[in-house]
């Protein structure tokens, strides 16, 4: 369909003929072939005969223009002849001095620039975190002193996409970790003939450090993320501008449900990690011989109220933590569907990074 | 003069299929029927544009001409081959075959203004890096955003990101061009300058365009026919070229559209 050939004509001159139809998919050739031609002949006039050019598209126009734009002595000028003249126009509408810089690409700063600029990022983003904390914590006490209106159907709602939707793995994880830990330790504990021990320590362990810290993993990449996500998106659309130049705070609007049914779930949904992992340890003990009522009263001998109290106050700070960290992290993302993903990303990582930390903090001061 | 001119020359190769045929065509979402028994065709080398009051199916209609939304009933034909019917190869290869702008431009958020451009060109094509940006750039210097071709999407209006959607939309140079609203948003200027891109293309290149719109004054410099629909009867109600419906259409609804009645005011239309 489409051919160059190229012969010379008159003394000096080269002669460049276009055949057919230069589309996208045809132009790679003729193009690539154009231009050494061009790049052979550098003091010698090139003539480049069109006649026979039924057609180009945009691939084809962007040849023609570029091959008289490129920039060659006087006795050596491009000309295109016979050129169809609704094909003459589209060549001719565009001007080489705008195409005469090299196409811009992204800018990349230098490693100075970039190490300032995230220094001053970061001390930026240290104040607006202080900034959003102060916020909450204003918020959350007005709330609980009735000093202002609490959309509890925002808090219902939200708990139950949180908390009940969340059930089903929240169990599931609870009761395998129950029987992760008291099958390790069981077998290990056998060699000394203190399997009964084994409850002790899945009780102790359970209450205190894993029904908590896993439901709090759990509700982080589960809760966390869609937090971030939501309200990501919804500054992305422009709805945080709508909140906020109706004079209505996005704390009180957005965030504020969002924290009360995270101290409200999380705990709750604690319990029942308890409760199953407490009973995967009990089946897997009766492997080891040692009955439910064993297990039972062994358990009320190992563990006090307190251990369980101390979990669930972890569990109602692990929530708050995590959705304070999935909204905030919402309420600064960017522009554009690629920030959201970023601010989701981060929620978890930050989320479960604070939850560990505040879980050694607990660990140092409950002993 | 020039619409004239390139309605008789169409006429004259009424051996070719149409360049897009949609043929007793029912379409909606779930159970909820936005348009039912449309047909209709465009003609290589034609401008339509598909008029509509907000909901009454305008984009929808679009995205089911594209292939991305099966419609309940009927066919829908790119230059004579059913997309509709089409296996998922076939059907990939007709949709190459159009070009698409979205509402919103649909830019790639992770690639600059250039590298959406030349997306499509680096995907399909063996053209030399330089061709490529050169192709891009030529086309983002015909829709007035030369100056923005290393700005990331995020850092676009709403205006410029559809400049840019549309063109990238031409990059593989489809002679079947859809457009979903693209002067909505952009200044008088641009606005005019696009309208005239459309007609330099389809004047100098014999581009087909179906073009989404509300805009009154690109309506009548570019369309050759315009089709009306209606969220109420959920139908065409109107079919032909624009100056035309409004000097002779009896419909109130069509009057209504074309002189920008408010609601209350129909009524006193017809006296």
């Amino acid at each position: 369909m489409t051919a160059s050939a190229v012969g010379p004509i008159a003394t000096n001159g080269v002669r460049i003929e276009l055949k057919g139809r230069i589309t996208a998919y045809t132009a790679a050739p003729i193009w690539r072939a154009a231009l050494e031609t061009l790049a052979r002949n550098p003091d010698r006039p090139i003539i480049i005969d069109a006649s026979r050019l039924e057609y180009a598209d945009d691939v084809g126009i962007a040849l023609l223009f570029d091959l008289i734009r490129c920039d060659r002595p006087a006795t050596a000028k491009v000309e295109i002849r016979d050129l169809a003249p609704n094909l003459g126009v589209l060549v001719h509408a565009h001007n080489p001095a705008d195409f005469a810089a090299p196409a811009r690409g992204r800018s990349y700063p230098g490693i100075f620039e970039e190490v300032g600029r995230a220094t001053m990022q970061q001390v930026a983003y240290a104040a607006q975190v202080a900034d959003f904390v102060g916020e909450c914590w204003v918020e959350l006490r007005r709330a609980f002193a009735g000093r202002v209106r609490v959309n509890w159907g925002d808090v219902l709602d939200i708990a139950t996409e949180a908390g009940a939707n969340g059930v089903p793995v929240v169990l599931l994880i609870g009761f395998l970790m129950g029987v992760i830990i008291a099958f390790e330790s069981g077998l290990v504990a056998k060699q000394f003939g203190a399997v009964i021990f084994v409850v002790n320590g899945v009780g102790f362990a359970l209450l205190r450090e894993l029904g908590p810290l896993m439901t709090a993993i759990v509700f982080a990449g589960r809760t966390g993320a869609a937090f971030a996500a939501q309200i990501g998106t919804q500054k992305v659309n422009e709805e945080v501008n709508a909140i906020t130049t109706f004079g209505l705070s996005p704390i009180h609007f957005l965030v504020l449900p969002r924290l009360i049914a995270a101290i409200l779930v999380v705990p709750l949904l604690t319990v029942l990690a308890d409760v199953f992992g407490l009973f995967g340890a009990a089946l897997v003990m009766l492997r080891f011989q040692i009955g439910f009522v064993q297990f039972y009263h062994q358990l009320l001998e190992a563990v006090t109220a307190s251990d369980f109290i101390l979990g669930i106050v972890k569990a109602a700070v692990f929530g708050l933590t995590i959705a304070a960290v999935g909204c905030e992290r919402g309420l600064t993302t960017g522009a554009g569907a690629t920030s959201v993903g970023l601010s989701t990303t981060s929620a978890v990582v930050t989320s479960i990074v604070l939850i560990i930390v505040i879980d050694g903090i607990f660990s140092i001061f409950t002993v | 003069m020039q619409m004239n001119s390139m309605r008789s020359s169409a006429g004259a190769t009424t051996e070719a299929p149409p360049a897009v045929s949609v043929r007793n065509l029912r379409m909606g979402y779930g159970k909820r029927v936005l348009i039912d028994n449309a047909s209709f065709d465009v003609r290589r080398g034609e401008i339509v544009v598909i008029l509509g009051g907000s909901g009454s199916g305008k984009s929808s209609l679009m995205k089911n001409i594209i292939g991305l939304y099966e419609p309940m009933a009927g066919d829908i034909l790119i230059s004579g081959r059913s997309i509709v019917k089409a296996r998922s190869k076939e059907k990939a290869e007709l949709q190459r075959g159009l070009g698409v702008m979205y509402q919103s431009g649909a830019l790639f958020g992770s690639l600059t203004v250039l590298e959406n451009v030349r997306f499509p060109l680096d995907q399909f094509t063996d053209l030399a890096l330089a061709d490529k940006n050169l192709t891009a750039r030529m086309l983002l210097h015909q829709v007035a955003m030369g100056y923005a071709e290393s700005l990331m999407p995020a850092e676009l209006s709403g205006g410029m990101l559809k400049r840019a959607g549309i063109a990238r939309a031409m990059a593989l140079g489809c002679d079947i061009l859809l457009l979903d609203e693209p002067s909505a948003g952009l200044d008088p200027i641009t606005g005019a300058n696009l309208d005239q891109t459309i007609l330099s293309l389809r004047k100098n290149l014999g581009f087909t365009f179906v073009v989404v719109t509300h805009e009154l004054h690109s309506i009548f410099t570019i369309a050759d026919r315009a089709i009306m629909l209606d969220p109420v009867s959920r139908s065409i109600i109107a079919e032909g070229n624009p100056a035309d419906l409004r000097a002779r259409s009896t419909d109130p609804r069509v009057q209504q559209f074309f002189n920008r009645v408010p609601d209350g005011a129909s009524q006193t239309l017809g006296s």
